[in-house]
């Protein structure tokens, strides 16, 4: 099922890049991802699955950068409070600055239940669920926050956010709100006067958890609104799948990213929303490239071995995200799978799981099955960003300008290099077959 | 008569399921088949119920004149030498009979399913017959009677160069046939016996050159099929050859002729020439473990390691026998049923592998142990078995080896230490296989291995719970030979 493009009749030159077919289906508006029927239910299933887990990580993202924040001991940072649970997002529901999603404000239904009960079944105590690790694996957002944390400096002029967290302004706002943090807690307060630093490095840490889940508050609504439109068949093509999510980030690109702290009640403003920090800019673009280009939530699929010198010097370098991810659990074929296959296990569409029993080995291998569709799916969102870039960045598709054309060529030839290493599963994902 | 059962059994189930004139599909073949070897293992143990423990010598004789002008007697009979590995060979045929499909690619049937499992049976009868047997001639006769259905079973069921590994097998156990046949009409002349009775034999009158003649006939002649180096290389190209179910017969089964034949009538027919020659099988022995763990190194096919793995561990046997003390005989004794045991399970994992995966380059194998997408199970029985074999305690390879090294290092130190370096070595090919087998990453292009049913498991679970039991509780295992091995060495 494999789709074959053959070189646009265009007024440029065929491109010689070992990619070169995939370039050709950007060039024609689609995406990295064949169009099929099969690839379309992968990866709208795989939203919605990912959705439900990712309706909880924004809650609780949020709930730690402005509740838990700088608590030594946040024993309790995963057992997500009603506030945040009943918190509106602020693209679905009746209340949404900008309705998204048809369905509800608050915590998604299905979330709730699994909640209540996880895959057990049962109304056990909150803690028994969370020692058992039936619950939503927040451990996943947060090593995707850190990424971003780590790999600072991304996208600059563009991304202004993360050069802020160096500046003394805000450093004069995280010592505001530390020491009205610490007030009455002599020994807190007098570690923040030997260490200040380290102080600031949490608080920039805390900026990252309120950066990812201001990002995916809008991501929930918008996977959720296109499994609503593919049930309804209304959503016929991959890239549809992904016009949709082009538009999605269109339309809420300038949405503000900031940082609030709540102590006793009172906001206090780390990073303001005046500052001007989208999402576009200083939460999608960070988050692609540290999450699905180099990201820590898949490590142990590659293994560097520093003695083999196989440790990149420079940061960038680093290639082991979503995208190039091996989804076995391997590594010392004991690692389980990462967190977030289990969480989209939970909520798989019915018409997926009927999907994955009939192929490899069904239920015993669903787990591997939907992280191979997540890669799927995550390649359509990484060519709505790249679709998304051109468009902020470069020239229409159907410019009729050949220098233009050439330029929009050259700038699609540069994203592939990016999955030109053996470990790239772009060529794994074009055949149906890499289940 | 229960001995004669033993062997009738199995011959009258193989002739039904060989020449049952009416239609017999595969799966009632196979149910026949293991209808029939139940009912021998049944006997084995009503025989192991019967065994007196105490006693010194031969039980439940059956004797049946049959061309007694020859000297030429239908005589059976069982002791503590014979009984594990009639027990053993049982174990094995019931558990073959009960997949015999292990090693066949996904969807692939068993191929002329009657013929494999006749003969898997007339197998069965011709080893148990050997091991049983107290007339030379008659032995001879059971001996002979496993070339030809060894022949086919590699011939038929075996892989790509089967045709030379049938030919080299059958041109080496005919020459070892043919000189232990030599041996045994000679033993009977010079001696002036009046029959082919094992106890009618007395060679302390030969001289003592005749003695070495006669020894060395016998050595070579069981020492083929042992094998002992360097006697051995039909071994690899038949064991590797070979489908999964005729590998394990061949080194489960009837490797333990070989060294039977040494212990019953190399040493039990010439004691005293023996001692003189042991010394040299001592270092043959001990040449035998390291060459077979060196070459086990070398390979790169992993049921051709384990082949040449079971050259080094039947040097052990050797080494126990050749210093003939009574720990070393029931070390010996436990070696080769420990070794039946441990080589059927690696065998029978291996062709597990190759069914699923499809390969047994070492190159192409890795991260089998992955849980979702890998053959868990397999790999974490490969991992017990290659454990077993390479000594660990608490499995019946190291009860075993043990007591080899301890009885032996007082005859023949230097030797022992060598072969105990030897158990090192095994060490080392087996962390080599597990560490590019089962560890390390699973190919992304190419593992979408069939799962394995639980019922192709069993007789893997079975082996490994007795490899483990024995290894626990080896007075279990050590308890049926002890007499006998000590009336061995007593001898001396």
């Amino acid at each position: 099922m494999t789709q074959t493009l053959e070189a646009p009749k265009t007024k440029i030159p065929p491109s010689t890049h070992p990619l070169a077919e995939i370039i050709y289906r950007l060039e024609a508006g689609g995406t990295m991802l064949p169009d099929t029927p099969e690839n379309l239910m992968q990866i709208i299933g795989l939203y919605k699955a990912y959705a439900v887990p990712m309706d909880f990580y924004w809650r609780d993202l949020l709930y730690i950068a402005e509740q838990v924040f700088l608590n030594p001991l946040p024993w309790s940072k995963y057992f997500i409070s009603d506030e945040y649970l009943d918190r509106e997002n602020k693209y679905s529901g009746d209340n949404a600055d900008l309705r998204i999603w048809r369905g509800c404000g608050d915590a998604h239904p299905e979330l709730r239940e699994f909640m209540a009960q996880g895959e057990l079944k049962k109304n056990l105590p909150n803690i028994l669920h969370h020692l058992w690790h039936d619950r939503i694996n927040m451990e996943f957002a947060e090593e995707c926050m850190r990424s971003m944390l780590w790999h600072r400096d991304m996208y600059k002029p563009w991304n202004q956010f993360d050069g802020f967290l160096d500046t003394d302004e805000y450093k004069q706002n995280c010592d505001r709100v530390i020491k009205a943090y610490f007030k009455g807690n002599p020994a807190m307060l007098g570690l923040y006067k030997l260490f200040p630093d380290m102080f600031y490095e949490q608080c920039r840490q805390m900026s990252y958890y309120s950066n990812l889940g201001l990002f995916w508050e809008v991501m929930a609504p918008v996977f959720f609104e296109m499994s609503d439109l593919y049930d309804e068949g209304k959503m016929t093509s991959v890239p549809a799948a992904m016009d949709f999510l082009v538009n999605g980030i269109f339309a809420i690109a300038g949405r503000p990213i900031y940082h609030h702290v709540y102590i006793k009640g009172e906001c206090f403003e780390i990073i303001p929303k005046s500052k001007g920090f989208t999402w576009l800019y200083e939460a999608a673009l960070p988050y692609v490239e540290a999450v699905f280009y180099r990201t820590a939530p898949f490590r142990g699929t590659k293994s560097y071995n520093a003695q083999a010198g196989q440790v990149p010097d420079s940061q960038p370098d680093f290639h082991y995200g979503v995208l190039y991810a091996d989804k076995f659990p391997v590594g010392t074929a004991g690692i389980p799978p990462t967190f977030l296959a289990q969480d989209m296990l939970h909520f798989l569409p019915d018409y997926l799981v009927e999907y994955y029993k009939q192929h490899c080995r069904g239920e015993g291998d669903t787990i591997v099955q939907l992280a191979v569709s997540f890669q799927r799916s995550m390649y359509c969102v990484t060519s709505a960003v790249i679709q998304a870039l051109r468009a902020a960045l470069l020239y229409p598709l159907d410019d009729e300008d050949p220098e233009h054309l050439m330029a929009n060529r050259q700038f699609f030839e540069a994203q592939m290099d990016r999955f030109l290493r053996p470990e790239a599963r772009i060529r794994d994902i074009q055949s149906q077959e890499y289940r | 008569m229960i001995l004669s059962a033993l062997i009738l059994v199995p011959l009258l189930g193989s002739l039904i399921v060989g020449f049952y004139p009416g239609v017999m599909s595969p799966a009632l073949s196979r149910l026949v088949t293991i209808g029939f070897a139940s009912i021998s293992l049944l006997l084995t143990i009503a025989i192991g119920v019967m065994f007196d423990l105490s006693h010194i010598g031969l039980q439940m004789q059956d004797f049946l004149p049959w061309l007694p002008d020859l000297g030429l007697n239908y005589s059976l009979a069982i002791d503590g030498l014979s009984f594990p590995l009639v027990a053993l060979t049982n174990l094995l045929t019931v558990l073959l009979a009960f997949n015999s499909s292990v090693g066949l690619k996904p969807g692939e049937d068993l191929k002329r399913p009657r013929l494999f499992y006749s003969l898997l049976l007339l197998v069965n009868s011709g080893v148990i017959g050997a091991f049983l047997a107290q007339n030379l001639m008659l032995f001879f006769l059971f001996y002979e009677i496993e070339l030809i259905p060894f022949y086919l079973l590699i011939v038929i069921w075996g892989s790509e160069k089967r045709e030379y590994a049938a030919t080299k097998f059958l041109i080496y156990t005919a020459l070892s046939g043919i000189l232990i046949l030599a041996a045994f009409l000679a033993m009977n002349w010079l001696t002036g016996a009046a029959s082919f009775e094992y106890g009618a034999i007395d060679t302390t009158d030969l001289s003592r050159n005749t003695q070495l003649v006669l020894l060395a006939l016998l050595l070579v002649g069981f020492g083929i099929k042992t094998p002992l180096v360097p006697l051995h290389s039909w071994l690899p190209d038949a064991y590797v050859e070979s489908s999964a179910p005729v590998s394990i017969m061949l080194g489960g089964i009837l490797s333990k002729l070989g060294t039977y034949g040494i212990i019953r009538f190399a040493v039990g027919l010439f004691p005293e020439t023996w001692v003189s020659v042991a010394p040299l099988m001592a270092t043959i022995a001990a040449i035998t473990v390291i060459y077979g763990s060196f070459c086990a190194i070398a390979q790169t096919d992993i049921k051709r390691m384990v082949a040449y793995s079971s050259i080094g561990h039947m040097g052990y046997v050797i080494l126990g026998t050749a210093a003939l003390t009574p720990l070393s005989m029931v070390g010996v004794i436990s070696q080769m049923v420990a070794h039946g045991l441990i080589l059927a399970l690696l065998f029978y994992l291996i062709g597990m592998i190759e069914s699923k995966v499809g390969t047994r380059e070492l190159e192409l194998l890795s991260g089998l142990l992955n849980p979702i997408r890998g053959l868990p199970m397999i790999s974490a029985l490969l991992i017990l078995g290659a454990m077993a074999s390479a000594g660990i305690p608490g499995m019946v390879g190291f009860v075993a080896e043990f007591m080899v090294f301890q009885g032996s290092f007082s005859a023949f130190p230097i030797q022992t230490l060598v072969a105990i370096v030897g158990t090192a070595l095994t060490a080392v090919y087996f962390v080599i296989l597990l560490n590019r087998t089962c560890f390390g990453k699973l190919d992304t292009k190419g593992a979408y291995y069939a799962p394995v049913a639980r019922w192709e498991y069993m007789p893997a679970f079975i082996l490994t719970i007795v490899i483990l039991f024995l290894g626990i509780q080896p007075s279990w295992l050590v308890r049926w030979s002890q007499v006998t091995s000590d009336a061995i060495a007593f001898v001396m």
